[in-house]
């Protein structure tokens, strides 16, 4: 497969009168992780919310694995993922609950096996039969990342990662970002926590009121 | 159909967990069927007349509350809009909310038929399986267009306003047909009737779910 993960060109996004987005230039190549720094209200995670599919932009053009997403939102949903800050946890359900649900709605399955590995490697092996709801803010952000890896994907969209985890946490998302580098995804970060991004991130992109203010490799 | 069965299998697992939902549905509609039975009074023979509108009454009240829920859970996970991020068609996530609520209606109608009975002294029991096919098709078209509006709404801030302001006349023709026909069934009239108004449901159910399939995805856009 050839050509960028992500090729954004005069990517606008616009929520009534307020612009979010004003023609993003970028352009992420596969294997590369860039990472998107800003203050809060830049455009980062409304950038993340376009490259999922999750949003439709308002005007300019958008390829995310060579696919246009005004039209294979499908297919671009099949090989990427995004990490919200806040997770997508239910409470009422345990930690291993919410990883199966997660693996049938990806169209897979996952074995008890599956799961308790899946739960381990992010350190939730021993909370895993117990409800979300009394996990910490960090361990719902642990469990998100283990829903994340559960599939092999080609583009990872993280949204403020590192936010409510311990250092052991923050090594864990840090690992896994390496990993998915090392598979060949592009992974795309926004993050408050300027020095781990930029310690992981082959790129740095800085937003500035929904606009490109500065691009370059990082420190 | 192997996303809506896992939407499906995450809200009745979440419902059996809480039960809170359930309990107050069933509370409410008990309530409602009380105060109806003491607002009409101790004549039996007109009780017994107007037990099927009353229980038709007591259902779209109480799975309004139902609808209303449906899609909060989904909100409190981080909004319904993040099923989306999974691949595949997103209108697996309204048939699974659409046999979620399905389910729960049918639990509630599993008490509130008898409840009438008994209240309303009305002879159910010997028309079961007729009742059984109004209530059906009737329960049937109620959660297909609640479903839709529950997930249309859930995003508004006035939504437990909007919700039944959206859904009631959409249930008109609904209420009208299972009403007629259940009243039918009672007065003995299964196939005369009682079979005009269940082609009315059958129709209006077959038109109301394509409509709903088709256009759920645009209800899921931002």
């Amino acid at each position: 497969m050839s050509g960028p993960a992500v090729r954004t060109a005069g990517l606008t996004r616009r929520f009534g009168r307020r612009w979010a987005l004003r023609g993003i230039d970028l352009e992420v190549a596969r294997g590369e992780v860039c990472a998107l720094l800003g203050a809060n209200g830049t455009g980062k995670t409304t950038l993340l919310r376009v490259l999922a599919t999750l949003l439709r932009p308002t005007a300019g053009t958008v390829e995310v694995l060579g696919v246009d997403v005004r039209r294979g939102g499908d297919s671009i949903r099949g090989r990427a993922a995004l990490m919200t800050p806040a997770g997508h946890t239910y409470e009422e359900l345990t930690g291993a609950e919410n990883l199966r649900f997660a693996a049938r709605m990806a169209g897979g399955t996952l074995a008890t096996e599956g799961v308790r590995e899946a739960l381990a490697r992010v350190g939730l092996a021993d909370v895993a039969d117990q409800p979300t709801r009394s996990y910490s803010t960090g361990m719902r952000k642990r469990l998100e990342l283990a829903r994340v890896g559960l599939r092999r994907l080609d583009l990872v969209l993280l949204d403020e990662p590192f936010t409510s985890l311990d250092e052991a946490g923050v090594a864990l998302v840090q690992e896994a970002i390496a990993d998915w580098k090392a598979a060949g995804a592009a992974v795309i970060l926004a993050s408050h926590r300027v020095d781990d991004a930029r310690r992981q991130a082959d790129r740095v992109v800085r937003l500035e009121r929904g606009s490109v203010m500065a691009e370059g490799g990082s420190a | 159909m192997r996303r809506a069965g896992a939407i499906l299998w995450k809200d009745l697992l979440t419902e059996l967990r809480t039960r809170q939902g359930f309990s107050a549905m069933l509370s409410f509609a008990a309530l409602v069927l009380f105060l109806f039975s003491f607002a009409i009074g101790p004549e039996t023979e007109l009780l017994a007349r107007l037990a099927g509108g009353l229980l038709w009454v007591a259902i779209v009240f109480t799975g309004t509350l139902a609808l209303g829920r449906a899609f909060q859970s989904e909100e409190l996970a981080g909004g319904v809009r993040l099923l989306r991020l999974y691949p595949g068609d997103p209108r697996a996530i309204y048939l699974g909310k659409l046999a979620a609520n399905l389910v729960l209606l049918a639990a509630l109608e599993a008490v509130l038929f008898p409840a009438t009975e008994i209240l309303f002294q009305a002879d159910l029991g010997s028309h079961a399986l007729p009742l059984a096919a109004v209530a059906v098709l009737g329960t049937g078209g109620f959660s297909i267009v609640g479903t839709f509006f529950s997930a249309l709404t859930v995003h508004l801030r006035a939504r437990e306003l909007l919700l039944p302001l959206l859904l009631f006349p959409a249930l008109v023709p609904i209420v009208l047909g299972a009403v007629g026909a259940t009243d039918a069934v009672l007065a003995g009239d299964a196939l005369g009737r009682a079979g005009g108004w269940i082609r009315l449901l059958t129709a209006y159910d077959v038109i109301l779910f394509v409509v709903c399939v088709w256009i759920f995805p645009i209800v899921l856009e931002e």
